[in-house]
């Protein structure tokens, strides 16, 4: 895959850094409003794993994105320094610069992070999955991930393909046999019925990561449908794309991306994966994520109602409703054609 | 970018509220090359003692307001901050969503000024005070506490507006615009509505003063000094909104604005006896003459037909695109996205 269309696809793996400039401010200014400096940011148990993860992660994709890596390295020690240990990746990244930059970024620090990344099969067996974990660590420069997860599980026959004999589902099993992973789990933006497939399965999965933000609350809802069956289960829930992966809902206001990223962080989540491709994103995020005390449950409630009428139609979650999001390895395994050559 | 003061009025009656007599404009802001850029203009005119800031919920469909609000960050309490609803007619609970957006995107709580933008049409009066229509929606966001004074602007008819000023709502504020050529024409703001504002206490906001894009100076029939002198002098004018797009115009702003006498009535006179023969046949008026010059969203709202050439009417088409990366030019310094 060619980075430049990848980068096309761009703001996969969260919120979008250009989407929070409408809360923002110009780049290297310091804020005036923030109030909580200084005070870390609060952990909260990964299901029932017995880790600790910061209740804010930092997106891989993004950091693929910075203007080199020197930035990167700010962005990850910065993070670490806030008390983030949580880094989010995937094999298919930038080709794989999004791993790479953060296993240099790591160097010497690899103990305080809690690293994830992806797998990206799609429907391919178990040894192309052995293979890309073989990548990823060479690449994060580690001998293990804390959190091996299946990517981008989007379309309806992906379970099936994932659960037959010689799946991926069996790499994610000899993997944590080998000690080479902690903990496995899946991730997805298309749809509940998906995810909910894919729990029914009863895989002893330690994670799964799904769109969560207080427009999706109401349309096509993660938050209604998965979110509950995963908390049944004990399955921890990782949250992502809480500004809509392009931000639109930010841009047309919407909402703030200040209380966006609150709504997604307060519900019951291990953490919110946010995309960061510049230290001033990274700042922005911590005057939410310090100290962070979670919205009321009538203060959600409240931002859910007045959102509603922008959730209806899906326009600015696009990710569930058109394939712009949805990534060329996948429909290539799958046969579909690309993104790029349907009328979406 | 200098730093100094500027005149400051009173908002109308309200003797107690003051604006700079030279205001902000928010249109030409979304001109600016990038965020970085925008929200270096905003401070600068805020350092240079603007403090009447114009803006609208449809300009480059909220760029312009995200900007600003980026700009403002820190500093809003320095600011008289106005921005204009746009229910060209629609209902009351529309002109209350747009409110919402315009106050998330310039990431502030209140406005001080919320404006019904594009008063254009014969039967728009009607349209804004029939039951359920914006003239409820702008009482309701009142008592909310969510605007403090309100208003409307339109560039097309005196007429218009003066059917608007008698139609029996509280305006604080009316948005016109006012330059030597207006004053000659066969309809004039300057003439026609100027005076009665001035009778009922409500602030008079001039606009246009280079008519719009500037064409008269280009042409130079009369210089930007010139221009901008004689709209800020007009008895009875509060504010005069020019449009800032890059630094070299906020830095020729500022230097009229903060060295501003007014110029006295024989002067004014004979800058408009200057331009008479100019202004005869509106063509640097088009505002008030062309369809080219109606907003599209307000002829959208009228079920009046688009010219699909129009600038405005292609923005609004890409805008709907949703390929989800809005407003690509809101990157500034080559991020890749």
């Amino acid at each position: 895959m060619k980075r430049r269309e990848f980068l096309k696809g761009a703001a996969w793996a969260g919120a979008a850094s250009f989407a929070g400039k409408g809360l923002g401010m110009a780049q290297g200014e310091s804020n005036a409003q923030a109030t909580n400096h200084g005070e870390q940011v609060p952990h909260r148990p990964l299901g029932k794993t017995g880790a600790q993860v910061s209740c804010l992660g930092v997106g891989g994709y993004h950091l693929g994105s910075t203007k080199d890596q020197n930035e990167a390295n700010r962005i990850v020690s910065e993070a670490l320094d806030a008390g983030i240990n949580f880094f989010d990746n995937a094999w298919d990244y930038h080709d794989g610069h999004s791993e790479a930059v953060l296993g240099i970024a790591l160097q010497g620090k690899r103990d305080k992070a809690f690293v994830m990344t992806k797998v990206c099969t799609h429907g391919r067996d178990k040894n192309v999955a052995m293979r890309q974990l073989e990548e990823s660590l060479r690449r994060l420069k580690t001998d293990h991930l804390d959190l091996w997860q299946v990517h981008e599980v989007i379309y309806y026959n992906d379970p099936d393909l994932i659960f037959a004999a010689n799946g991926v589902a069996e790499a994610l099993v000899q993997a944590k046999q080998q000690g080479k992973v902690r903990f496995v789990g899946f991730t997805g933006h298309k749809d509940p019925a998906i995810h909910l497939r894919m729990l029914q399965h009863g895989f002893p999965f330690d994670t799964v990561q799904m769109p969560l933000n207080c427009l999706d609350a109401t349309f096509r809802s993660f938050q209604q449908q998965v979110l509950p069956e995963a908390q049944r289960r004990g399955v921890a829930v990782l949250g992502m794309k809480s500004l809509g992966g392009s931000g639109e809902m930010v841009h047309w206001g919407a909402v703030t991306a200040h209380d966006a990223l609150r709504y997604a962080m307060s519900l019951p989540v291990a953490t919110t994966i946010s995309g960061m491709d510049a230290p001033w994103v990274l700042h922005q995020n911590l005057e939410v994520a310090r100290g962070f005390q979670p919205m009321k449950e009538a203060e959600m409630a409240a931002l859910r109602d007045r959102v509603s009428f922008w959730a209806a139609d899906g326009r600015f979650e696009l990710f569930k409703t058109t394939k712009k999001y949805d990534g060329a390895v996948g429909r290539e395994q799958h046969h579909f054609p690309s993104a790029k050559e349907l009328p979406v | 970018m200098q730093q100094g003061s500027i005149l400051q009025r009173s908002f109308g009656r309200h003797a107690d509220v003051k604006i700079s007599a030279l205001g902000f404009g928010g249109h030409h802001l979304g001109d600016a090359p990038d965020e970085k850029t925008a929200v270096a203009l905003v401070q600068g005119a805020l350092d240079g003692g603007i403090t009447f800031f114009d803006n609208c919920w449809e300009y480059h469909r909220g760029k312009t307001e995200i900007w600003m609000g980026s700009g403002l960050k820190g500093r809003r309490d320095e600011a008289f901050l106005m921005t204009k609803l746009c229910p060209h007619g629609r209902d009351g609970s529309l002109a209350l969503r747009m409110l919402e957006q315009s106050l998330n995107r310039l990431q502030t709580d209140h406005l001080d000024l919320w404006q019904i933008h594009g008063v254009s049409f014969e039967n728009d009066p009607d349209l804004f005070i029939r039951p359920g229509g914006a003239a409820e929606a702008m009482r309701k966001a009142q008592e909310q506490g969510k605007v403090r004074f309100l208003g409307f602007t339109g560039h097309k008819d005196p007429r218009i507006h003066l059917k608007m000023l008698n139609i029996g709502f509280p305006w604080d504020s009316v948005q016109m615009p006012l330059n030597p050529f207006d004053s000659n024409f066969i309809y004039s703001f300057e003439r026609q509505v100027l005076p009665e504002l001035s009778k009922r206490g409500i602030a008079a906001l001039g606009m246009k003063p280079i008519c719009g894009h500037g064409d008269p100076v280009e042409k130079g029939v009369l210089s930007a000094e010139e221009a901008l002198r004689y709209a800020m002098s007009l008895p009875g004018v509060t504010t005069t909104i020019s449009g800032v797009d890059k630094p070299e115009v906020l830095q020729q702003n500022l230097k009229i604005a903060q060295n501003f006498q007014p110029m006295p009535e024989p002067e004014l006179q004979a800058l408009r006896d200057r331009v008479k023969t100019e202004a005869a046949d509106g063509r640097f008026e088009l505002y008030k003459l062309s369809l080219k010059f109606d907003n599209p969203e307000a002829r959208l709202a009228h079920d009046f037909p688009l010219d699909m050439q129009q600038a405005e009417v292609k923005e609004m088409m890409k805008a709907t695109e949703n390929d989800g990366h809005p407003f690509a030019d809101l990157h500034s310094g080559g991020q890749s996205q």
